[in-house]
């Protein structure tokens, strides 16, 4: 049988009673029971008695009442009720400090473990509620606590405010008014006996004077035992813009991996450790940070052998001058569509990134070269880089521009490009932007010859709730194509038919449709695209039909952490030709990020 | 180490505060690589109580030039809260947690005027 709101009443107060005792006392009084729950003797002993025969606490008349095990556990769990609630009123309902407590004495009798859990869970697992009190676990256990009140503590020494005993909404507010709530940085500077009073220096050289009642309500540490805490509470005070607390350099590690399984048609599967990418970065100061990212995709790299890839990908330094203008050099994304710089596995849905992102924007598309980046205001920002070009003498009918990113590597820079994007993230949810990358690229031919190339990208993602829905179109153009397969013609001996026009778009929605439930987050998705890297060809080319493409892609991803996924797709792709077709694939994959 | 412990974030939720000041409440989703919104506004000596929540992954809230740096927990794993006091200026707040590959956009400013 569930105890009722009065046992759980009783044995609450047992439980605080009993925290008052010194040794050898183990017995709480059954005077001071009756009077903490404000019932007459009688009415507690009666009481008492029933809660003896229900093996929940051990009565001995006329000496006290003590909880047993199971007394304690239950105890424990209202207390942990109580205190879960208070900290969510505060924190997610905007409640004040000292309006929560009497909410929590309806509601800790009435919430579901269930529900406790999920708000605890929510709540970051947290230790202690707004006034300090520990939060037991759910095993009914508590973490000891270290604490003196400021009638005990060290005179002069520094100490922080851990713990209001008193939930009094007047002695809260009294606490709040004289800048003592938890979290803050005292001292002692002198008690008065004669006066009854203590002279406490508070945080900004403030003094205050309290009676020694409230004084022994407060529960400090001393700064030395209490050094984390020290470290993590953030002083909530002015700052001085001119005198900024500089911040020492800094080195982190994260990174993303990517593993899949892709099953054509009528073929066998094949299981590809696609990414394996490390990003290291090192704040120099608060103003110059360095950000690298190394690739290595497909699992193993062999010298001059078409398989895996080792990569920079990224290795700039960024010097932030302002919000408006800052400059980066070094290896850098092109910021060009929504993956190129947002490609952590778990963000998009689908085993494969996009083919629009593949074949017509060089996803993953990175070059040496330095510019400026920053946000303009009302929810604008931009970037502007001047890179190394791309090598048109790679180009090719197929995979449009994608073997033309010279990477960085001992890149020709007769030339260069230019490439930017100006973005929009006013709305909640919205990031529509659009993007540019140009350049000339025909550097290697001899005699060299111009072969303009220009990339226009729009895009926008848009995301609430549950749902996400994106778009991107992307088209490129590749002036004197027809020069450009002449020139290739004579090299290779074969018209590689490169086209003057490359366009695509896709669109997609997802939704997730189950959220934040205990082993995970579940959502489901469709995306279609078309594609076609002849769109336009240049003069004498004939557009072959098996490059004018369209895909459907729908799958779900699980994501058992916010930041792993585990994906699943089935693709459709099909082309205008009759005689060359691509089969449809299954894929499973597997990404995570640290 | 420089980010805090969910519980300690309730510490830094309860930071001393000046009980008279004009308070408001503002909050803030992170998502690779933005902050919405980016931009916030108030007058000097106003208390900020900046609610902060993820839409992804694990990000941090750094308060250029103070000590405000803490760490927002991933999607669904609640809220982070941390009250600021600022006095005339412009403070530029970033995120102070590698989030991926455009971690560095990911700023903002919270603008206090007389």
């Amino acid at each position: 049988m569930l105890p009722s709101s009065t046992v759980e009443n009783y044995l609450k107060a047992i439980y605080k009673g009993a925290s008052t005792l010194t040794p050898p006392h183990r017995l709480l009084p059954m005077g001071q029971l009756a009077s903490a729950l404000g019932v007459v003797p009688g009415t507690a002993t009666t009481m008492v008695k029933a809660l003896a025969e229900s093996g929940l606490v051990e009565y001995e008349p006329y000496s006290g009442v003590a909880l047993t095990a199971a007394g304690h556990k239950l105890a424990a769990l209202v207390l942990r009720r109580h205190r879960l609630v208070e900290l969510f009123l505060v924190r997610l309902m905007g409640y004040a400090w000292d309006e929560v407590h009497d909410e929590a004495e309806q509601l800790e009798h009435v919430v579901s473990d269930r529900l406790i859990d999920r708000m605890d869970e929510m709540l970051g697992r947290p230790e202690v509620d707004p006034h300090g009190d520990p939060i037991p676990n759910a095993d009914g256990q508590v973490k000891p606590q270290e604490s003196q009140t400021l009638m005990t503590c060290p005179i002069g020494a520094p100490v922080r405010v851990t713990r209001v005993v008193d939930q009094d909404s007047a002695f809260l507010r009294f606490v709040d008014r004289h800048y003592l709530k938890p979290g803050a940085a005292i001292q002692v500077e002198e008690r008065d006996p004669s006066a009854d009073s203590v002279r406490v220096r508070g945080e900004g050289g403030r003094l205050i004077t309290i009676g020694t009642r409230a004084a022994s309500k407060l529960l400090v540490q001393v700064a030395r035992t209490a050094l984390l805490l020290l470290l993590a509470v953030v002083p909530a005070l002015a700052q001085d813009p001119a005198t900024p607390a500089a911040r020492g350099p800094r080195t982190s590690l994260s990174g993303y991996m990517d593993f899949h399984y892709n099953k054509p048609e009528f073929a066998d599967g094949s299981l590809d450790f696609h990414r394996f990418v490390l990003l290291v970065t090192h704040s120099f100061s608060d103003r110059i940070r360095f950000v690298s990212e190394i690739e290595i995709e497909h699992a193993l790299v062999e010298g001059g052998e078409e398989k895996g890839e080792l990569e920079l990908e990224q290795a700039y330094v960024d010097f932030l001058l302002s919000r408006r203008f800052n400059v980066r050099a070094g290896m850098m994304l092109m910021p060009v569509g929504i993956i190129n710089e947002r490609h952590e596995p778990p963000v998009y849905y689908g085993v494969e990134r996009p083919f629009v992102d593949t074949v017509i924007v060089p996803t993953t598309w990175f070059e040496t070269g330095a510019g400026i980046h920053g946000e303009v205001g009302r929810g604008w920002r931009y970037r502007a880089f001047v890179t190394a070009p791309l090598n048109a003498a790679e180009f090719s009918a197929d995979e449009g521009i994608r073997e033309g990113k010279q990477k960085g590597s001992q890149a020709n820079a007769g030339r260069v490009g230019t490439t930017g994007r100006l973005e929009y993230v006013g709305l909640r949810g919205l990031t529509a932007g659009a993007s540019w990358w140009a350049g000339r690229s025909g550097f290697e031919f001899r005699p060299r010859f111009d072969v303009p190339a220009t990339v226009a990208e729009a895009d926008a993602r848009y995301s609430r709730n549950r749902f996400e829905g994106r778009a991107q179109f992307a088209q490129v153009w590749i002036d004197n194509a027809d020069l450009l397969n002449d020139a290739l013609t004579r090299r290779v001996g074969v018209d590689p038919n490169i086209a003057r026009v490359l366009r695509g778009f896709y669109v997609e929605g997802g939704y997730r449709f189950i959220e934040a439930a205990r082993f995970g987050d579940v959502g489901a998705f469709v995306r279609y695209e078309n594609f076609d890297t002849q769109y336009r060809m240049a003069g004498g080319g004939i557009a072959l039909p098996q490059f004018d493409r369209d895909a459907w892609m729908m799958g779900a991803t699980y994501w058992p952490d916010p930041d792993i996924a585990i994906k699943s797709d089935y693709t459709v792709v099909r082309n205008r030709s009759g005689f060359i077709q691509v089969p449809n694939s299954f894929n499973l994959g597997l990404g995570w990020w640290f | 180490m420089r980010h805090f412990s969910a519980s300690l974030i309730v510490a830094a939720t309860l930071a001393a505060q000046p009980a008279e000041s004009p308070r408001q409440v503002v909050e803030i989703t992170a998502e690779r690589f933005v902050f919405t919104p980016s931009e916030v506004k108030t007058k000097a000596g106003t208390t900020l109580e900046i609610r902060l929540r993820s839409d992804d992954t694990a990000h941090g809230f750094h308060i250029v030039g103070t000590d405000v740096d803490l760490e927002l927990p991933k999607r669904g794993k609640g809220v982070a809260t941390v009250t600021f006091t600022p006095t005339a200026g412009r403070y530029t707040f970033e995120c102070s947690q590698l989030c991926g590959a455009g971690h560095e956009f990911m700023r903002g400013v919270i603008v206090a005027t007389e």
